[in-house]
């Protein structure tokens, strides 16, 4: 956008819905990539582009046409023919195309091109995206690159990266993918559980990226959390990705988004979760998470989601801080330490043994947390530590723990919070002597 | 100029709209570039001010010399300087057609708009200024 645009946003002219170019973007990449085969992402990616681009220069001089996803498509299924005639690919038949162009080119048909069909390519994609031979982190950009179609300049931005790193890395995953020669296919038998739990924990990590207030825009980063929710919604109308644990996950997603509008105060602030003012939590999301909480109860699985979940709905469902029911959620976390032990489960039990057994047994869970050494470098460690301390009037080494959390963290409302939390410390006497 | 009580006929030729213009832009600045494009077209088209207009291909021939005996395509070194589209307008005269030109939201994105008013009469026997008058007409009837 041009800099000093004081104009707001008009509305959406008709047929163009909210995000358009973004999803339109996914969709044609699901679409042309069925059509050039996996191994050509790159070559599907640069067709939508220039489709997209001249529907710019298009729109520029005549504004936008009645059925903007039918007109795009008919303009990059010609673009992906054009380039298959020019590299006359093997293995690829020119009719396909053909084909496919009759299909979806006398225009109104498109933007409907079988709900189903375009619900398919998109979890083709999906699955092709967390493929088990890609790294998770490099799982989630291409995901949002060629899935969700954002810019890498927006990926660089949510993840406070730069463009070149990002590219460098989406190249590098292209590679390979290309190596791998993946089938374009959504996994059946017994290929299918073990592809789904790579889907859902790469879901549950582009959630996380957005939930994390540590760094980044923070607009695009609440768009990654509705990203996610999408994707898991999406996986929940297949029958491969309906399971439990898809509902599980898709719960805890919904119930922890409920609580965004409560957890910055007015000056953009952190709160903490005893702090925030729960009638601006989302009562609609936190309706739709418990009922997908419900439906994720049927069957006897029991995953790391249905327990996440499991605790983010007793805190929605605590009408105060002082009601929630710590006794529920330390057995959960219990749960989960047996099932997925991990340092910042173990980090966040702690906090749930505080608020039933005290600050002492707290700080001896953490003493006892068996690979404490990986959390030293995380901010969020010496912030509970510093809690802790400061509740057990101990300010001099809560001020220490917060000054080392602070160094830890990123930019951001973390570092605000535990700026506050500094100051609180150092004004009880935790003022670190001259001697 | 004068400015007319009549409504006259103005071409707007677009120039340098070329799809590497917005090739920079994430998709949702996309999104706001066209929203706020198409309210400009909607807007006019709501004032009955523009009349028609539409955008070319970017293949271009050009015909030339005795007999049309030079034939030769595009794209042109001065590629940018093409014509790449045009809108009709009927407004009150080059003033108010040139502030129509630089309100469109393209401008920012290198777009060229070269404004010319059209002659009364055509020699294909349309009177352009006589539709215009029957639009006002049925405005002030």
């Amino acid at each position: 956008m041009p800099a000093g645009d004081p104009a707001p946003p008009p509305a959406q002219p008709a047929g163009l819905v909210e995000h358009f170019f973004r999803h339109e973007t996914g969709r044609l990449h699901g679409a042309l990539i069925r059509l050039l085969g996996v191994h050509n992402i790159t070559l599907a990616e640069d067709v939508a582009q220039e489709a997209m681009l001249r529907a710019l220069r298009h729109w520029s001089m005549g504004g936008v046409p009645a059925n903007p996803s039918a007109w795009i498509t008919r303009v990059a299924m010609n673009l992906a023919k054009d380039a298959l005639r020019h590299q006359r690919m093997a293995g690829i038949k020119e009719p396909d195309v053909i084909t496919h162009l009759e299909i979806t080119a006398p225009s109104p048909a498109v933007a409907v091109e079988g709900s189903q069909a375009i619900r398919d390519d998109a979890l083709r994609l999906l699955f092709i995206c967390c493929h088990p031979s890609i790294a998770p982190d490099a799982q989630v950009v291409l995901a949002l690159k060629v899935l969700c179609g954002f810019s890498t300049g927006e990926i660089a931005r949510a993840f406070l990266s730069s463009e070149a790193a990002i590219e460098k890395q989406l190249t590098r995953t292209k590679q390979r993918i290309q190596q791998a020669g993946l089938a374009y296919d959504i996994p059946e038998g017994e290929d299918l559980a073990p592809r789904l739990d790579g889907v859902l924990a790469a879901l549950y990590l582009l959630f996380n990226e957005g939930y994390k207030a540590s760094a980044g825009d923070r607009l695009l980063r609440e768009e990654l959390c509705e990203e996610a929710v999408r994707l898991a919604s999406l996986l929940l109308t297949h029958p491969a990705g309906r399971t439990p644990r898809t509902h599980a996950l898709l719960a805890l997603m919904l119930l922890t988004a409920a609580r965004f509008p409560a957890r910055l105060d007015e000056h953009g602030d952190l709160l903490r979760l005893d702090d925030q003012d729960r009638s601006k939590w989302n009562q609609p999301l936190i309706e739709r998470g418990l009922l997908q909480l419900v439906e994720a109860a049927r069957g006897h699985e029991l995953s790391e989601y249905h327990l996440q979940a499991g605790i983010a709905a007793i805190h929605c469902t605590a009408p105060d801080a002082a009601s929630t029911d710590w006794v529920r959620i330390l057995r959960h976390y219990d749960e989960l330490n047996r099932l997925k032990p991990s340092p910042i489960v173990a980090l966040n039990r702690a906090v749930a043994v505080a608020k039933v057994h005290g600050p002492p047994a707290a700080l001896d869970a953490i003493a006892a947390i068996p690979d404490r050494d990986r959390l030293e470098s995380h901010y969020l460690l010496h912030a509970v530590v510093g809690e802790l301390q400061w509740r057990q009037k101990n300010h001099r080494a809560a001020a220490e723990s917060f000054r080392r959390a602070l160094r830890l963290a990123q930019v951001g409302p973390e570092q605000l919070y535990l700026t506050r939390m500094l100051e609180r410390s150092l004004g009880e006497g935790g003022q670190p002597q001259a001697e | 100029m004068e400015t007319n009580a009549t409504p006259v006929p103005f071409m707007l030729f677009f120039r340098n709209t070329g799809p590497e213009n917005y090739q920079h832009l994430s998709p949702e600045e996309r999104q706001q570039v066209v929203t706020r494009w198409n309210d400009w077209f909607e807007g006019l088209v709501a004032q009955g001010k523009a009349i028609e207009g539409q955008p070319l291909e970017m293949e271009t021939r050009i015909v030339s010399g005795p007999g049309g005996a030079r034939v030769t395509d595009g794209p042109f070194p001065e590629a940018k300087e093409a014509i790449a589209g045009y809108v009709t307008l009927m407004v009150s005269g080059v003033e108010e057609a040139t502030a129509i030109a630089q309100r469109h939201p393209g401008m920012a994105y290198g777009m060229k708009i070269e404004v010319r008013q059209m002659t009364p009469d055509c020699h294909l026997g349309v009177n352009t200024r006589a539709r215009g008058r029957s639009k006002q007409e049925v405005a002030t009837d």
